[in-house]
């Protein structure tokens, strides 16, 4: 294998493991790269999914909606505001 | 020939009180189920009606999930000369189909407690209390549950945090095109479908906005004949969603944390329940089926037993003459075998799942198609386990 071949491998494998997480480590803020319908993994999903949080976010083939919600009446830490009585 | 006089007697006074006794059937067996499990009734009811090495006919009502738990737990009886539902054998109606109507006959005149009650979710989100010693509990196929909308609706998903407050605040919530609560169709509180999303989007039962229906009908009559299509919205089983679609349309769902929403299916128009299985799409619950048991732990009624261990897919003795996986699947369940996420409670997190006994391969080619490799006796698996002519992963 030639050294130029090695630093292609290697440099592959870095961006590989950087497109998902397999080690559960994804900001869970990062953005859903599509706009609206998407047929292909994106990059802010994990690909070895071990918690809910993973599970919920793991790459997919399934088509997915990425929807742009802004509720007003959402606190602005973005907690919800409880139930009227 | 008895059986076709009672069929005639059965179609000439559909839901009278003349109707036929329930006892006069073969084999009958007792069922409480929620009105989402209909569809399986008529499929599975059909099946064995004519399954010859062990004939049975499911004789049920449907009633919430809450009220059938409670119904099992106490041993109340389902009400004396009460009209029940039943499905013909072949030889009594060739022509029927799962989408015919059911045929009615009526319980015994002291009553009768159900044989097998249903639960479309945790018991444990109906009641505290623990089964008695004298009923057990078993995991049957899983039920998702769908927000739907008119065909003529231009939505397509929902957030965690606008379900909670388009169904917590009501026109209160302002989250457009959903603020008319009279044309928000929910359901009661002891629904199993009301209490699934309740518990997926933090808001109790009680506390729901809307138009409360009793049964899943009337939601979908309600979607279907509105005259505010955009503002439409209602809560359905999926199943019974999967047998309208046609007429309504389903959001996809983005929980809380979820980086984007998605549908019980890989796609909108797919009928594979792969979000549900593995876990993207997450207001799903387990079926849960009850029966009465002895002092011993054995079924009080072990023809009970034979149908409740068919509908959680395990094997039977004598074998059946049906595909039960097939059944499982046309009627938009997903067998336990099939799913590789669980949780422990309503609306819980979710944790990965391998079931002992694999049978996505299996389903995948109910539903849709397959990429596992076939197998047979001169053709085994580079890996895994054949099984239904499918390598199974164990």
């Amino acid at each position: 294998m030639s050294i130029a071949r090695t630093i292609f491998l290697t440099a592959s494998l870095v961006f590989t493991s950087a497109c998902g997480d397999d080690g559960g480590s994804a900001p869970e803020d990062a953005p859903v790269s599509d706009a609206g319908v998407d047929a292909a993994p994106d990059a802010s999903c994990f690909t070895n999914p071990q918690t809910h949080e993973e599970i919920i976010n793991a790459c997919t083939t399934a088509q997915k909606i990425d929807k742009d919600s802004h509720p007003p009446l959402l606190n602005a830490d973005g907690s919800l505001p409880p139930l009227p009585p | 020939m008895r059986w076709l006089l009672l069929l005639a007697v059965a179609l000439a006074v559909p839901g009278s009180a003349g109707a036929a006794p329930c006892s006069d059937l073969p084999n009958p067996i007792y069922l409480q189920v929620g009105d989402t499990q209909t569809n399986l009734m008529k499929r599975l009811g059909r099946a064995l009606r004519d399954n010859d090495a062990k004939p049975v006919t499911l004789v049920f009502k449907t009633a919430g999930s809450c009220v059938n738990i409670a119904q099992i737990y106490d041993a109340t009886p389902i009400a004396g000369n009460e009209n029940l539902q039943y499905v013909p054998s072949m030889a009594e109606d060739a022509a029927w189909t799962p989408t015919s109507p059911t045929l009615t006959c009526q319980a015994p005149a002291g009553g009768v407690v159900p044989d097998i009650a249903n639960s479309a979710l945790f018991n444990s989100a109906c009641t505290t209390s623990p089964p008695p010693s004298t009923v057990t509990l078993t995991t049957g196929p899983t039920q998702a549950y769908v927000l739907a909308v008119p065909e003529a609706s231009q939505q397509t998903a929902i957030t965690f945090e606008e379900a909670y407050f388009v169904f917590g605040f009501g026109q209160l919530g302002q989250i457009i095109p959903w603020m008319d609560e009279t044309q928000m169709f929910i359901r009661t509180v002891t629904k199993s479908t009301l209490l699934a999303w309740a518990a997926n989007i933090s808001v109790p039962a009680d506390k729901w906005k809307g138009v409360r229906h009793d049964g899943s009908p009337m939601v979908v009559s309600s979607l279907t004949g509105s005259t505010s299509p955009e503002a439409a919205i209602g809560i359905l089983g999926a199943e019974v969603y999967d047998g309208l679609r046609d007429t309504l349309n389903i959001l996809a769902f983005r929980a809380k944390g979820q980086y984007a929403a998605y549908y019980p299916d890989s796609t909108s128009t797919s009928r594979d329940k792969k979000n549900v299985r593995d876990g993207h799409y997450t207001v799903w619950s387990p079926t849960i089926w009850m029966e009465t048991v002895d002092g011993s732990g054995n079924p009080v009624k072990p023809d009970a037993h034979y149908v409740i261990q068919l509908i959680a897919g395990r094997s039977v003795t004598p074998a059946i003459d049906f595909d039960m996986q097939a059944i499982v699947a046309a009627v938009g369940l997903v067998p336990d075998c099939a799913m590789h996420v669980k949780r422990s409670f309503e609306g819980g997190k979710l944790s990965l799942y391998q079931p002992a006994e694999d049978c996505t391969c299996k389903y995948e080619s109910l539903v849709d198609t397959t990429s596992c490799a076939t197998c047979s006796p001169s053709q085994p698996c580079s890996s895994g386990v054949c099984r239904d002519g499918f390598c199974e992963v164990q």
